[in-house]
């Protein structure tokens, strides 16, 4: 264990978001947390039991806590799928570099042609985690590049204008018109 | 035996088969030589022969130099005015050779003059021999050549050439001007445009290359139409300033002092002192307002010393510059630019449809659009837009270009137009003798006006109050000795005025939706080129 931080004053993006997720889901008492490692991950010590690592391990356990399951895919399906872009945020969306940032939006915004959400039709932590994961890249986009992943930004407005998610972020400016309709400028 | 025995024996038996080895050479090559003096009497038998089987070598060959040794009564119709109604009509006309390909006993050939072409044909028949086909295929690309010619209908139309329902049966070719066989670039190249024919490993022409070779460059289609535009533009601004009362102005370019600051001046050396290569006319359509000339414009070249090298930063370009006195608002003067810049738009889109459709070929973009009367938008509403848009910028900071470009986007969004006016500049950001608003003195009754979200035209009321105009270059830390003579010309009168400057190869550029300003100047000055 390197250091202890409480939110609000935590730099570490992890734990930011945790906190952020626990006002999310109505939990009264913030929890404190660590990091270990040189990746700072996350760590929650646990009263009773073991500390629990990891930013999605901790994810999981505060939905258990607030009594929110379905917000983890309410079908055997949709649970999959909910794993499947949990694993994605923290395997290619985390610390990915300039090229291999385009690459996620190109397929995010194939992906989301035809969804609302990530798991389909209703909001889940996939959502939640993915937004906060993908917030930095957001913002730097220019308008014309926030336009060419226009899937991705539409689910991305609807989720930081969703119901008590944003927190601790900046709003993004989202632009509903397509302002770049030629292919030449 | 010795050794040296057994030696001496072979190497006399080398020497007899070299000798025969020799001799047999000799007899090959002899034989050879006679064969090959045979062969070259026989062409040269038959090229005679040939010569005078061919009874059409008056109808063709390299002519004369034209060094004025006649006034021939000779009528050459231009290569557009080929039409079906001169259809079997003998004609005569001078042009380029584009293309030629020849194939047995035919060779066609693609005429060009300008932006126009058309199909020939020089078929062997009783109008063409042998000999006068392959003299045909042999012109080097890019000569000057005279042809007689009759003109066809053609069943297809021809589609890779302007003239596309005649073709040329030609019966006389002369060669007026030889170009010289290798080109530094092929025209074909030149117009193609970008990614097409990749598959095919195509070449198309980088920037500087073209630019390298002008003179071969301006002949194509694409160039032939953009600076007949270009001349255009200009004529349409004298005609419609000309038509609203103004008087047009020459003005010196080598002047005494830099007129804003001195960091992007040229210097030049003059006797035995130095002066400057004009950045504007500036002071000098101020001074003729304060000489009762009331409207005055001015198009000539203007001077920029900066070291910016961008697609739309010349270091000489050509100025359109308006300056005019107003009654009682400076938007008078607003509305006489935006009204004479609608009237070019106007101008080009009736009457220049061929041109801009020729460059829109290998370089498309969207029509032009404009509103009647021009959009007006301020400043604080422009800063307003771009807030909304996620841009974070403070009141009175100037618009990067970025922005710039973004805020025509939002307004071409939201307008459907790409050309307005954006009014009220903050006082902060624009020079010293610049109007301060009234209302609000953080501000400025200046404006840009803006082409495809580029600035084209800056402008502003001028003060021509001599008390306010020493106070607002004190200001701005200018030395007062420099400028004495400039703020001496308000001292005995001088009405309410003001007015722009417009860089005319950037309104081509941007009218076009053409990405690189030097495509649309003839011979480009930049940081980097000084030739040709």
């Amino acid at each position: 264990v390197d250091e202890w931080l409480s939110p609000p004053s935590a730099t570490n993006m992890a734990l930011r978001e945790l906190a952020s997720l626990e006002k999310y889901l109505g939990l009264r008492k913030p929890n404190k947390y660590s990091t270990q490692g040189d990746k700072k991950t996350p760590v929650l010590q646990n009263n009773a039991a073991p500390p629990l690592v990891g930013l999605l391990t901790i994810a999981c356990h505060l939905l258990k806590e607030a009594k929110r399951p379905e917000l983890l895919g309410d079908s055997a399906e949709s649970r999959a799928v909910v794993q499947q872009w949990l694993e994605y945020r923290v395997t290619k969306v985390d610390n990915c570099s300039k090229e291999d940032v385009k690459t996620v939006l190109k397929d995010l915004n194939l992906y989301l042609q035809d969804r609302v959400f990530l798991a389909g039709n209703s909001f889940t932590l996939a959502d939640v985690l993915m937004y906060y994961g993908l917030h930095p890249v957001i913002v730097d986009l220019t308008i014309q590049e926030k336009e060419q992943f226009v899937n991705v930004s539409r689910w991305f407005d609807h989720i930081q204008h969703y119901p008590g998610v944003r927190h601790h972020l900046p709003p993004v400016a989202v632009l509903r018109n397509r302002i770049y309709t030629s292919r030449h400028h | 035996m010795t050794k040296e025995g057994v030696q001496g024996a072979t190497e006399e038996e080398e020497q007899q088969a070299q000798s025969k080895k020799a001799l047999k050479k000799q007899q090959k090559e002899a034989e050879k030589a006679a064969k090959k003096a045979e062969k070259q009497a026989k062409l040269a038998t038959e090229q005679q022969s040939a010569d005078e089987d061919d009874f059409a070598k008056d109808r063709y060959g390299v002519s004369a130099m034209v060094q004025s040794q006649h006034k021939l009564d000779r009528v050459l119709v231009r290569v557009q005015d080929l039409s079906p109604e001169k259809a079997d009509q003998l004609i005569w006309l001078r042009a380029r050779i584009h293309t030629s390909r020849a194939k047995g006993k035919q060779c066609f050939l693609v005429l060009r003059q300008q932006q126009f072409n058309v199909q020939a044909l020089v078929a062997v028949g009783d109008r063409a021999s042998k000999q006068m086909v392959k003299f045909a295929a042999n012109i080097t690309k890019e000569s000057i050549v005279d042809v007689e010619a009759v003109v066809r209908k053609v069943e297809q139309k021809i589609e890779s050439c302007s003239q596309q329902d005649v073709e040329l049966h030609i019966e006389r070719i002369f060669v007026i001007s030889q170009a010289e066989p290798r080109l530094p670039l092929q025209l074909e190249d030149a117009v193609r445009p970008d990614g097409e024919g990749e598959e095919e490993g195509r070449a198309t022409v980088n920037q500087d290359t073209r630019l390298d070779n002008r003179v071969i460059d301006l002949r194509t289609t694409t160039s032939q139409a953009v600076f007949r535009l270009q001349s255009g533009v200009c004529q349409l601004f004298r005609d419609t300033l000309t038509n609203k009362g103004f008087v047009e102005i020459q003005t010196p370019k080598i002047i005494s002092a830099a007129s804003e600051g001195g960091a992007n001046v040229f210097t030049v050396s003059y006797f035995k002192t130095s002066a400057y290569l004009a950045q504007s006319p500036q002071l000098y359509k101020q001074m003729c307002i304060c000489a009762d000339f009331d409207k005055v414009f001015c198009v000539g070249p203007v001077f920029r010393a900066e070291d910016s090298n961008t697609h739309r930063h010349l270091t000489e370009f050509v100025g359109l510059d308006i300056e005019m006195a107003f009654n009682y608002h400076y938007h008078e003067v607003i509305e006489s630019i935006t009204d004479t810049m609608v009237q070019i738009f106007k101008g080009l889109r009736d009457n220049f449809q061929t041109e801009i459709q020729t460059v829109n070929k290998q370089f498309p973009s969207e029509p032009f659009k404009f509103l009647e009367p021009t959009l007006r938008l301020e400043y604080t509403e422009g800063v307003a837009m771009l807030r909304e848009a996620g841009v974070e910028m403070g009141d009175e900071d100037d618009l990067s270009t970025p922005n710039e470009k973004l805020l025509g986007r939002l307004v071409k969004e939201k307008y459907d137009t790409d050309f307005y006016v954006l009014d009220k500049y903050p006082l902060a950001v624009r020079p010293f003798y610049t109007m301060p608003d009234p209302n609000n003195p953080k501000y400025s009754n200046s404006y840009d006006m803006f082409m495809r979200g580029e600035e084209i035209l800056s402008g502003a009321q001028r003060v021509h109050d001599p008390e306010l105009l020493t106070q607002r270059a004190l200001h701005h830390q200018i030395d007062l000795e420099k400028i004495k003579s400039y703020i001496d010309s308000f001292r005995f009168g001088a009405p309410p005025h003001g007015g722009g400057g417009i860089g005319l190869e950037r309104v081509c550029m941007l009218y076009l939706g053409l990405h690189n300003v030097r495509q649309t100047s003839m011979f480009p000055r930049d940081p980097k080129r000084l030739t040709p």
